[in-house]
Formats: C-alpha cells, structure tokens, sequence
C-alpha cells in the first residue's frame, strides 16, 4: 500500500512537471477549458433560445479566450464540482461566482475579484427579517460553496440542508422542506427575478458577509494568472466590464442591482 | 400539464446542445454511452469469467478481490475516483464521457464476469469431459462445446445487466456531463417550478429504452434458443 | 520532500472522521430500514403476481416494470421534488413540522425529514421490485411435483407452504436477497443528491471544507466497503430462519 502510494506520488509529481505551464499546453491545444454554471442565472445558465449556456461569468471567460487566442471550450459545473475540476486538471480556470477565501487559496490560485457580492437569503415574506432568527431554521445551501461553511460555523443551532445546485435549493424551500436558502445575494436576486410564483418570497434585508468573486485557477500557474488579471484590468478600463455588467444587471434586466464594485477596486 | 414546456426543450432532451453547434447530450449521448459501455462490459465481463474458471489459482484471486472491491463501492463513488482522482493520481486526463464508459463497464464487468462463470459452470463436467474425450484442448473445447450452450444460458443476465448499465448512466450527472439526467435537471433549473413534468417525461423515456431493449432482448432469444422454440411446439 | 498539494499537509482531523462516522450510522440505518419496507412490499408484490386475478397480476407487472426500467436517481428526485406539487400545502406542512410520537420506555423517536422520508420511500419501492422478482423465481424454482408430493400427503395448502414450499424457496432465494440487500446500501448514495447527509454527502461535505479531496474520498470508499462486506458476511453467516438445508 505505501508503495502504491509513493509510486503514485511520484507519477503525480511527474505529471505536475510535465504540465509546468498550462498557459503553453491551452495555445497548443487551440482551447481553453472553463468550469462555469449551468444552473445560475445569470452567472452561467442555460440560454433557453439558444440552448447553449450564457451568463456574466461565460462572458469573462470568453473575454480570456479571446485575449489568448484560443477557442472556448465550456465545462458545465455545479458549485461542489469547481475545486475538484481545476485540481484534476479538468478545466483550465473556474468562471462560476467562485468566491475568494483564504482556504480555497491554498488549493487553488485566483485572480484578481471582478464581481462582489454578500451572503444572502431567501425566505417566504416577512418570515426572516434578521440573523438571529435563523437559529432553529432548516437553511438550504449549495455543497461547497461559502455559506455552507459559514452556516456551519457561526450558526451552530441552525440545520444545514446542501443540495447540488441554488434553483434545487430554491424547490426544497417551496416545498417547505427547508426554510430559507442562503446564496450570493446577486444569484438570489436573479433566481428570484425569474420564479414565477416570486411574490411570495423575498430576499432577506441583512447580509452576512461581504464576498469577492474571481477567476480560479490551478496553483502555481503565474503565467496565466498575469494574463488573466491584465483582461480584467483591460476590460474595466475598455469600458467592458461595465458593459457585460449592465447586460446582466443593468437597469433593463429582470434583476436590476448597483454596480457598487468595479475591478481593481480596494476590497475590505 | 403543460406540452409547451416539453415541446419547446423536446430537441435538447434529446440531443443536448448538438443541434446548436455543441456537444452531443441528452438522449443521445445516454443511447452512446450505454452502447459503447455495454459492449466493452460484455467482452470484460466474458473474458474475466473464462479467467475465473480457467485461470490460475493466483490469476483468480487477484481477480475475485477486485470484483469483489467493484462490487462493494457504490456507482457514485467509483465515477468521482475515475473522474476527479484518476487525473490527479496517474496524470491521466480522461474525458468525462470516457471516464462514466470505463467506469460503468468497469463495474458491469464485474457483475458479469461472475454470471459468465456461474453460466460456463452450468453446463456441466460432462460436457468437458466429452469435449476432451474427443481430443479437443481444454480452449477449443471451450470455444467448440461449452461457450456456444453458455452464452444461451447467460444471456438472461447479460440483458439484466444492460439495463442496470443503461439507467447507471444517469450517475454521469454527478461529474457535469450531459446526459438525458442532466439536461433534465437543467430544464429543471431553469423552469424552476415543473419538477412533476419535467421528471416524469425523463423517467417515461428511460422506461421506453429500457424495457424497449428488455422485451426485444427476450424476444430474440426466444428466436435464438432452440429449447425455447422446442418447448413452444410441444 | 513535501507531499503535493493534492494530498494537502495533513490526514483529516478527527471532527472530519466523525463526520463520515456519523454518515455511515446513517448510510446503515437507512439502509436497514429500506430492506425492512423493501422485503415487506416484495412478498406482497410476489403474492400480487401469483395471484387469481388478472387485475391484480397486471398492476404488481406495471409496478415491477416501471420501477425496473427507470433510474434509480430520476425516481428518488421524482419523488423529493415532483411529489409535493401533488401533495396540499397543508401535508407538505404537516411532514416538515417535527411531530413527537411517544412510545413506550420513553422512547421518543426524532421525526424524519422529508429528505429522510421520500428516500426510504424512493429506494424501498425500487428494491421491492427486484425483490419480487427474485422471490418469484424462488418460488419457481420448487419444482411442480413437490408441491404434488406434498399434496399426495394430505398436507393442507399452508402446511404444504410452511413446510414444503418456503424452506426449498428460501433457501434458492437466500443468495440473490443478499445481493439486494448490498445494493441497498450502495443505492442509499444517491440520496445525496437530495440532502440527506449519509456517507456520500459527508464525504462531500468534508471535501469542501477541507479540501481534501482524496482523503475524504478514500475514508467513505474505505467505509463503505466495511460495511457492504461485512454486511455479507452477516448475511452468509447467519442460518436460514426456516431451518431448511441444502
């Protein structure tokens, strides 16, 4: 057993050499390879028009495609399946409302944030109006996301249901098996811009935390992570990301919000 | 009820985002899945079953405990160790639909494997007494005498384990990849409150393959086995 | 030498141990209780098709064969998230309010959550339909002339059962139940996908606050294996409750 382990450590250190630099392998391979939702609106989603999956989080990817000159290669994931798919090497950067935290830092390195938002919930009106009331609710989240953890740690009498993906999330709350569900407050907003029974819910007044989005990508590829930040940069300054924020959340959406953050912004 | 709701995804139920210039999904992608993986589970299946009963000692006990290992996990764990461990173990990066193949033909491998041998068991030693009497070797007997009267008595199983086979590809959900499962829960998703109709219309779709393959399995063997056909006459 | 990332620098601490202990206890416990539904409803499936009448026949096939013919995780999400739009609000209600049920000793068992409820009830009506079969083949498997022979004895219709029938069917059925059982609980990690916090979903769980992806992995694999074997080796050990040999 301990030589199969230590065979299989080597193996793995060889192949960490091999794939030093993943910013050559995506040009040679003419694709990068980006995790993004296939179930969040409007970060990542599936565009019911055109059957093909869209969102804020898919335009920043495809503006990293087109700054390296490769095609896009999109890998639909779920909130559990984001680390997992960069430490196997399955995609080559996670664009999916992926929040910064010390932890995940260890396993994997992000970019500078592009997105902010805070921990939120839903309920049904007027039934959470502050924090302390979560204690004794049943609370849906999503697995592997932030306010799975946070909800675990700081809310200890509160039962903590996780399901695959937020709008699963949201049916167990409708069927009143949980009482609330707790998400970044920009997909609570949009999911419940396009409920169709939303009047009889709302978004809870108090946040949490304040969180940081940015693009993951695998530990130690410095290369790519320059490349990355200098898009974004490139894209706040063009105007752009203006641009693809006021496409999702500007005004005219369904799930109008401020832009209260813009890239290269100090965070708190 | 509403037939709007079905009609208007029905294409991407069926093959994913191919009409559109993307992958192979839905459907179509469970229907490729299974075919491939069901074949390769079938020639595993049979090969280790001829190694359980002509193979070494040593041979063979290798191969119980790993049929024994495959047995004792379930589907969902063995698709994240090939999916997500594989890569980071070995450096071999395999895609997800070659991961889900090699996985469930893995473990259907397995289960047959033992219905191969319980099946060539079946036949009896006079059968390979016969066979050998007759100055076969022990391989040509097997191929000549015993195989052709196994595969008969085996097929029942092998139609059994391609059903399990064909509704395990719903696992594949579990690693992103897009199959008839899959699709369903991104309509899902998006429609937000038609669970119902959305999984029902995915399970009576599955029902249609499944017991389609089923009956038409059954079917031909009744067309294929003589002792069938005999005991129809008598 | 440093280990690589993916290994991470440590084992996992012993709250992540519990945490997968504490999914195993409910992996076997629901496993337990789906095998209990599971067997109940088989022998009443298999009383259905050998039954008079054709109406009957007919539903316990349909029940068979749809349960038989559609995955496992499309029926366990039909029924965690479908079901409730039949059901009124007031009984969706009813279910998620903890009831207490006082039963003797003390005792006072915990009320299930629905995610509990609609996977016992999920995984036992699809372990029941392959149950009945088995079961019917066991049946079969007792050839024609001993029921006759028990017959020509004078044995009344249940004494010819109690004591000709069910030990020689028992006794072929006896490895295939086994195998069910074991699937049971490897079906048990579909449940997952639905909240319900057994071994799959801790390990899950542990994964995402650790982020020690193979450790996690490796325990509920590990876990999981102890538990299917040593299941089968209880399930082997044990005599046949009839007494019946072969």
């Amino acid at each position: 057993m301990k030589k199969a382990l230590l065979t299989a450590l080597a193996l793995s250190l060889i192949s960490g050499l091999a794939m030093a630099d993943r910013l050559d392998d995506i040009k040679k391979n003419g694709v990068l390879r980006a995790a993004v939702f296939d179930s969040n609106p409007p970060f990542g989603f599936l565009d019911g028009k055109t059957q093909k999956i869209n969102g804020l989080d898919v335009e920043y990817a495809e503006a990293i495609a087109k700054k390296i000159g490769v095609k896009l290669e999109l890998v639909p994931t779920n909130p559990a399946n984001r680390i997992p798919l960069l430490a196997s090497g399955k995609a080559d950067l996670v664009a999916a409302n992926f929040t910064i935290t010390d932890e995940r830092a260890k396993q994997v390195d992000f970019s500078q944030p592009y997105f902010a938002t805070g921990a939120r919930f839903i309920a049904k009106k007027g039934a959470l109006k502050t924090a302390e009331q979560l204690s004794g609710l049943r609370v849906g989240v999503d697995k592997g996301t932030t306010q799975e953890i946070l909800l675990r740690d700081k809310y200890p009498k509160t039962t903590v249901v996780a399901y695959d993906d937020t709008p699963l999330a949201f049916a167990a709350l409708r069927n009143g098996n949980v009482q609330a569900i707790s998400q970044d407050d920009a997909k609570l907003i949009a999911l419940l811009a396009q409920a169709p029974d939303k009047t009889k819910y709302e978004v809870s007044p108090f946040a949490l935390s304040r969180e940081y989005e940015g693009v993951g990508l695998p530990k130690g590829e410095t290369r790519l992570v320059a490349l990355v930040n200098e898009t974004l940069v490139q894209l706040e300054k063009s105007g752009e990301a203006r641009k693809i924020y006021d496409r999702w959340f500007g005004p005219k959406t369904k799930a109008p919000l401020a832009r209260d953050f813009k890239i290269g912004d100090k965070t708190e | 009820m509403n037939p709007e709701l079905i009609t208007d995804n029905l294409s991407y139920f069926l093959f994913g985002a191919w009409p559109n210039g993307g992958a192979m999904g839905g459907l179509l992608l469970t229907l490729w899945m299974s075919f491939v993986a069901c074949i390769l589970a079938s020639i595993l299946g049979l090969a280790g079953g001829i190694a359980l009963t002509m193979g070494s000692p040593g041979l063979r006990a290798a191969l119980e405990s790993a049929i024994a290992v495959l047995r004792g996990i379930p589907v969902i764990m063995l698709i994240f160790w090939c999916y997500f461990l594989l890569p980071v173990l070995f450096g071999l990066n395999v895609p997800g639909v070659a991961t889900v193949i090699a996985a469930l033909a893995l473990i259907n491998a397995a289960y047959l494997s033992q219905a191969v041998r319980a099946g060539l068991a079946a036949i009896g030693p006079g059968q390979w007494h016969a066979g050998l009497a007759l100055g076969l070797t022990r391989w040509k007997t097997l191929r000549l005498v015993i195989l052709p009267q196994g595969l008969r008595i085996m097929l029942p199983s092998f139609i059994n384990q391609w059903v399990t086979l064909i509704k395990d590809t719903s696992l594949a959900f579990i690693v992103g990849v897009p199959e008839l499962t899959m699709v369903s829960g991104q309509v899902n998703n998006r429609e937000q409150v038609y669970p119902l109709q959305i999984y029902l219309f995915t399970a009576i779709l599955y029902f249609l393959l499944c017991a389609g393959l089923s009956t038409f399995a059954r079917q031909s063997e009744r067309w294929w086995n003589p002792r069938h056909k005999g005991a129809r006459h008598a | 030498m440093t280990p690589p990332l993916w290994l991470g620098q440590t084992w996992l601490a012993p709250k992540y141990l519990g945490a997968l202990f504490s999914g195993l206890l409910l992996t076997a416990w629901l496993a337990f209780l789906v095998c209990l539904l599971a067997t109940l409803l088989g022998v009443v499936l298999t009383a259905m098709t050998e039954s008079r009448y054709l109406g009957l026949r007919s539903a316990a096939r349909f029940f068979i064969s749809v349960h038989r013919n559609t995955p496992l995780m499309v029926q366990v999400l039909l029924w965690y998230f479908g079901v409730p739009n039949l059901l009124p609000e007031e009984a969706m209600l009813w279910l998620n309010t903890p009831h207490t049920l006082a039963l003797p000793l003390g005792l006072e068992p915990a009320w299930p959550s629905y995610e509990f409820l609609s996977a016992w009830i999920s995984l036992s009506l699809y372990s029941a339909s392959f149950i009945a079969g088995e079961l019917a083949s066991g049946l079969r498997a007792v050839s024609h002339g001993q029921r006759e022979a028990a017959r020509a004895l004078g044995l009344r219709p249940w004494q010819e059962l109690r004591h000709v029938i069910l030990p020689q069917a028992l006794a072929y059925v006896r490895q295939p139940l086994i195998g069910q059982y074991t699937g049971a609980i490897k079906n048990t990690s579909l449940t997952m996908a639905i909240g319900v916090a057994e071994l799959s979903y801790r390990s899950r769980q542990v994964e995402s606050e650790t982020l020690l992806t193979f450790q996690a992995f490796a325990v509920a694999t590990a876990l999981y294996l102890l538990l299917i074997l040593a299941s089968q080796w209880f399930g082997h050990s044990q005599k046949p409750i009839w007494g019946a040999s072969r």
